[in-house]
């Protein structure tokens, strides 16, 4: 599954066919025309086009409120060392001052970014859009005397512009001055100077899920390009200036001691991990646990399964939380549907999740809550009636609001039951059908083999994904599972615990080795990472494995409240046995609340390797944990896709951490208390400002002053032979970027040799001090 | 409660207008306070949020009792220096200082207005004492230059037009700043006017003008409002047409409706603020415009039911020759939106269970109305005046608006917008822009 694929680099480097097409098409031309002066033209074009591209891969994408996805905001840069990485973002996008008409030329586009992407805010909408993005927006800057000033010659201008954003793009250069050697980077200032736009645009065009790859409002990344420099032209023709601005910054740059900073806690940080792991041997023999659960490698996942295991004979695994399940999932009530695996991956199929309750009957709570709902809509997105709306709504609003804020439980308690009044809740089954009988088999032949789940099954085997509850939180789905997408990991589990619950599936897995008796049942889970509660599906069992699971259930309960306890701790809560479930759980319902939960804040590690070398030992819940048996992997295929797909994942939470963390105003959100959301897509500070991509200051700062999080680059331990790693590493060239370039560390615990090494940036190994 | 001292000036004057408005002012103050202790946690400068918003209840609760004008002119310039302050949390963010500035010439004009106001009574009838104050009878030419002056001062408090734009220029503040900002001071205009109202409601051409100015925001404050692709931005914008409906209702002689409506707004706001995390996750509902006709006229029965229900529960007289007919025929037109969505749903006996609905509807609103406007009965600000050409001119305005939403449809007639529409949409997007210097336009002069 996941091995066959390579994997996807960022930034995407692909950019509008359309432009290449006709530039190829055009060369031919002209070389059969013979045409110097034409030749001259093209090789002209050729250059932009060039240029073009380039500046677009040092933008890493940036995805919407809906489902946000941590990335590297410096991913442009990795293929750079890290330090070179470092002082060059520190030119693009950490400078203090920017020219005042660069200042002027964003206001005015972040205008017209607002409303040309604004995804459901407003009623009355931005005319034109589905003519898509430059078309409709140079009609409209048509008209805007805030931008030309009625200027005879800027409207003419404007007005003999030509139709194709490339050749827009050719003439704003040659009105700006620019020279071809500074155009590229030109053009990539005219990105960078407004990030975390630019960065919407590269998910837009390259990353985009399903709705908006096909969006009705289009958008291209050459008419992203030529619409800034329309606005530059218009507002700030001197913008030439920029490009001294910028090659100042970075001369001026210097990171010496940001840097110095940052080793000396990842050696810090690495010396005590290599302490903690180094007294620790291989067991003896294994005994058969009660039962196996299977979590994400996330890093919130580790101190629960040292909870879990230490109330009971369980044995936890570590695996991408998706399942090796790359779908979309369905859901007929709503008629909704989302990609739940990781953005690297294109689902294959659709698994409608069936409710189990008559669908008529789902529907129709659905459709009466729906109902209610435009009640209120219709009379506030509309003239005249709000005035006798906000009147008739103020009492009740007024008291719901002081039930809120003063108890936040019972408000979620209320809220819940009246919910439910109206739309009872109900449980659902995967329609595993959408897949078909073969796949089904190797999806579940992979999983099992990738997680090093492969015999010796308990009577129970748990996949256990997690999702978080929060209220009232802009970005909620930054706390959700990052294997899924964005979302919840529940939906996954259940479709792989059906389809290894098929009798037939198991017989087909027989063939290849693994070996499921019928005294093995697998359940579906999910672990609420806000309040530690975790969740068990479509139960049906009898006899002794009822009582095993009651068994569990109490176990997980206890696991769950002592891992409440300590993260209580963490977040400045001091709270007893007793109370734990209810001092978290009330984070997850308070509407005031800007920290519910550290989500991966102090993440540092990802460690491939078998369980028993982590399990005596506190990670503290900085670990990415994937299960990892190099017996069981001779052609190094297993290893493969863990070092190519779950660890650049955690790679890039990893980087999106450390720079939040390292500057919160150039990489991060800033302060959740100021923020406004604009277009339902993302956060803005105040009246208006760029798109401010990563994570908010309370993700990752315990107070304004205090980081929480420790910026420390990602140090990989894996446990399997360091030739075999080295192998890897060379076919591949993300990881040669990324090792190479110090993005991330590598640490081998050689079970050969019994030897420890570390990478180096020359790729060699160097015995580990 | 007149406890006058020999010697000393009264200062004081608390009556179940202050009384009201104080009821309002703690129980929001008590609500952000709470919400507070948790959003701002962490924050460097939440001790001074707690005590400015502490002095601002201080300073806003002296303004609504103060009796002596020099106390309600430094209270009120007291409480919206404070309000500033809190606008200015992030003091070494650049736009949320120039937010502060803008919001302090605003103040100061309302302050300038508010003061020339006070001086000019005190010199025509001697008195320092408001309540005495607007009760006396006072020269027609007096009074109309004085509640000129009042009005200008409520314009600017309340952020209408063309005062709006340290409102619409204030969302850098942090958000329950603008909860208690959005429920307490913008409300200034109201209850000012509503303070005077004595003295106002026995001038028909000032009410006049006060409507006018009222009504025009009002709907211009919803057409910006609909036209924000920004949740902040939206609700300032509600917030400014919602302030000028309420000056309207002073401009009705309807006093006591327009304290209802700025209680209710308040706490509805406040409350719109606290919870704006969730605005990505709300979800807008297509609501398949336009009706046919027969829904349309069935809505319109569903109104009259909720007009009807509206002047019982409210204590209104149903057909009255007087201004209050005004927001009889508002219950009339939002009982037929509101039945709108159910009758054009799936429901059984749907005219049925919309006529039920909206008169429920109807009857609650009424309710709210008549709650606010039976507590203030006692002060007799209730001064309804005889319809005439400019109420019906509004009703129109508002008739006219409401229809196009229901009818037009732009986006039916596949992208064939008229180059005068395109040419007004550009022209009020650019006049709802919060002022330049309010905007982070370099992303790392945003400071925490």
């Amino acid at each position: 599954m996941l091995a066959s694929r390579t994997p996807i680099q960022l930034p995407h480097t692909a950019i509008n066919t359309n432009f290449k097409e006709v530039s190829m098409k055009e060369i031919t031309d002209a070389v059969l025309a013979e045409n110097n002066t034409e030749v001259l033209h093209i090789n002209n074009n050729l250059a932009i086009y060039k240029a073009m591209e380039n500046s677009w891969k040092k933008i890493t994408p940036f995805w919407p409120l809906k489902n946000l996805i941590a990335v590297n905001p410096l991913a442009g840069f990795e293929h750079v060392a890290f330090e070179e990485g470092l002082a060059q973002a520190h030119a693009y996008f950490q400078q203090q001052h920017m020219p005042a008409g660069m200042e002027h030329v964003n206001r005015e586009t972040i205008k017209w970014l607002q409303v040309f992407f604004d995804q459901g805010q407003s009623t009355i909408q931005m005319p034109l859009r589905t003519k898509g993005f430059l078309k409709s927006t140079l009609t409209l800057v048509g008209f805007d005397k805030q931008l030309h000033k009625n200027n005879r010659h800027k409207v003419q201008w404007l007005a003999k512009l030509p139709s194709a954003p490339e050749e827009i793009i050719a003439e704003a250069l040659l009105y700006l001055g620019i020279n071809t050697d500074d155009c590229e980077l030109f053009l990539t200032l005219m990105l960078t100077t407004l990030p975390g736009w630019a960065a919407y645009i590269q998910y837009r065009t390259n990353w985009a899920d399903e709705q908006d790859a096909f969006h009705q409002h289009p958008v291209t990344q050459t008419e992203y390009t030529a619409f800034r420099l329309v606005l530059t032209c218009l507002i700030w023709p001197q913008a030439k200036e920029l490009i001294n601005w910028h090659k100042k910054a970075l001369l001026e740059t210097n990171i010496t001691n940001t840097y110095r900073t940052i080793v000396n806690n990842e050696a810090s940080y690495q010396q005590s991990l290599i302490k903690q792991l180094d007294s620790i041997q291989p067991p003896p023999q294994k005994l058969k646990a009660e039962a196996h659960l299977v979590f994400c490698i996330d890093v919130r996942s580790e101190p629960f399964r040292r909870a879990i295991e230490a109330v009971g004979n369980y044995e936890t695994y570590g695996f991408a939380g998706f399942f090796g399940i790359p779908v979309t999932i369905g859901n007929p009530v709503t008629g909704e549907s989302y990609a739940s695996c990781p953005v690297l991956l294109k689902p294959a199929y659709t698994v409608q999740q069936l409710p189990n309750c008559s669908h008529q009957s789902c529907k129709e709570g659905h459709s009466r809550l729906k109902s209610l709902k435009k009640l209120y809509q219709s009379l506030k997105y509309t003239f005249t009636t709000p005035f006798s709306l906000v009147e008739t709504m103020g009492l009740a609003s007024g008291l719901w609001m002081g039930l809120k804020s003063l108890a936040p439980a019972g408000a979620s308690y209320l809220q819940s039951t009246a919910q439910k009044w109206v739309a009872p809740d109900y449980t659902v089954t995967p329609n595993i059908e959408a897949i078909p009988f073969m796949q089904q088999v190797s999806f579940a032949a992979g999983a099992l083999k990738l997680m090093g789940l492969t015999g010796n099954f308990a009577p129970l085997v748990v996949f256990c994904g997690h999702g978080s509850t929060t209220e009232n939180n802009a970005y909620a789905t930054a706390l959700d599972c990052g294997a899924c997408g964005g979302r919840h990991g529940a939906p996954n589990a259940r479709i792989l615990a059906k389809i290894l619950n098929d009798e037939n599936v198991r017989n087909e897995l027989r063939k290849q080795g693994i070996d499921i008796t019928a005294d093995t049942t697998f359940l579906a889970a999910e672990h609420n990472t806000t309040t530690d509660e975790v969740e068990i599906y479509n139960e049906q069992t009898t006899g002794s494995l009822a009582s095993q699971l009651t068994a569990l259930k109490s176990n997980l309960a206890l696991a769950g409240n002592k891992n409440r306890i300590w993260r209580g701790g963490e977040m400045g809560v001091n709270t007893t046995a007793a109370r734990a479930q209810q001092a978290i759980g009330m984070r997850s319902k308070d509407w005031a609340q800007v920290r519910p939960e550290w989500g991966l804040a102090k993440n540092a590690a990802f460690i491939a390797a078998p369980r028993w070398l982590t399990k005596n030992i506190n990670l503290e819940g900085r670990s990415f944990l994937h299960s990892y048996e190099w017996e069981q992997d001779s052609d190094g295929l297993l290893l493969t896709t863990i070092l190519t797909a779950p660890m650049v994942v955690a790679q890039w939470i990893n980087a999106q951490y450390f720079f939040s963390t390292l500057d919160n105003v150039a990489f991060g959100g800033g302060s959740k208390i100021t923020k406004n959301i604009t277009g339902k897509i993302g956060i803005m500070q105040g009246n208006a400002s760029d798109l401010m991509h990563g994570l908010p200051l309370q993700s990752v700062f315990a107070s304004d002053a205090e980081a929480y999080h420790k910026p420390l680059r990602l140090t990989v331990v894996v446990y399997a032979p360091k030739d075999r790693i080295s192998h890897i590493i060379g076919q591949h060239e993300v990881l040669q970027k990324l090792f190479g370039n110090g993005w991330i560390y590598m640490i081998c615990y050689d079970p050969q040799e019994q030897k420890q090494y570390q990478l180096k940036r020359n790729l060699q190994w160097g015995l580990l001090q | 409660m007149r406890q006058k001292l020999a010697g000393l000036p009264q200062l004081f004057n608390a009556d179940r207008l202050s009384m009201v408005v104080l009821a309002l002012i703690f129980f929001v103050a008590i609500i952000v306070a709470s919400y507070a202790t948790r959003y701002l946690k962490g924050d460097r400068r939440q001790k001074a949020f707690f005590g400015n918003l502490l002095a601002l209840v201080v300073s806003v609760s002296a303004m609504v009792c103060a009796d002596h004008i020099l106390l309600f002119l430094v209270s009120w310039a007291v409480g919206n220096a404070l309000l500033t302050r809190l606008m200015l949390h992030k003091h070494v963010w650049e736009a949320a200082k120039q937010s502060s500035i803008i919001a302090v010439k605003n103040f100061t004009l309302g302050f300038v207005f508010l003061g020339a106001a006070l001086l000019l009574l005190y010199n025509v009838t001697g008195e320092t004492s408001i309540h005495a104050l607007v009760t006396k009878p006072i020269a027609f030419k007096w009074v109309f230059t004085a509640g000129g002056l009042l009005l200008l001062a409520a314009i600017t408090q309340s952020a209408l037009w063309p005062f709006h734009r340290w409102l619409t220029s204030s969302l850098n503040a942090p958000t329950p700043v603008s909860a208690i900002m959005h429920a307490g001071l913008v409300n200034g205009g109201g209850f000012l006017l509503t303070r005077f109202a004595p003295m106002l409601a026995s001038n028909a051409d000032i009410l006049n003008i006060i409507f006018i100015t009222g009504i025009t925001t009002a709907v211009l404050g919803t057409l910006w409002k609909l036209m924000q692709s920004d949740i902040k931005r939206m609700l300032a914008c509600s917030t400014m047409g919602q302030m000028g409906f309420m000056i309207a209702q002073c401009g009705l002689g309807l006093f006591p409706a327009a304290v209802a409506h700025l209680c209710w707004h308040g706490l509805f706001k406040a409350y719109l603020f606290l919870g704006l995390g969730s605005a990505a996750k709300e979800k807008r509902l297509d609501l398949e415009y336009p009706p046919s006709f027969i829904q349309f006229l069935m809505a319109l029965v569903c109104g009259v039911a909720a007009a009807f229900m509206f002047c019982i529960s409210s204590g209104k007289q149903i057909l009255a020759p007087n201004t209050t007919s005004f927001l009889t025929f508002l219950a009339m037109l939002t009982g037929a939106q509101f039945a709108l969505p159910i009758i054009r749903g799936k429901a059984t006996a749907k005219l049925l269970v919309a006529a039920l609905a909206t008169a429920a509807m109807g009857f609650i609103y009424g309710l709210s109305v008549g709650l606010i406007e039976g507590t203030l009965a006692p002060l007799h600000l209730m001064a309804p005046q005889p319809l005439n050409a400019v109420h019906f001119l509004a009703a129109a305005l508002l008739l006219g608006s409401w229809l196009a939403m229901l009818f037009i449809n732009p986006s039916a007639q596949k992208n064939l917008y008229p180059a005068w529409l395109l040419k007004k949409y550009v022209q009020m997007l650019n006049a709802s822009q919060p002022h330049p210097n309010t905007i982070t336009a370099h992303r790392n002069k945003y400071q925490f």
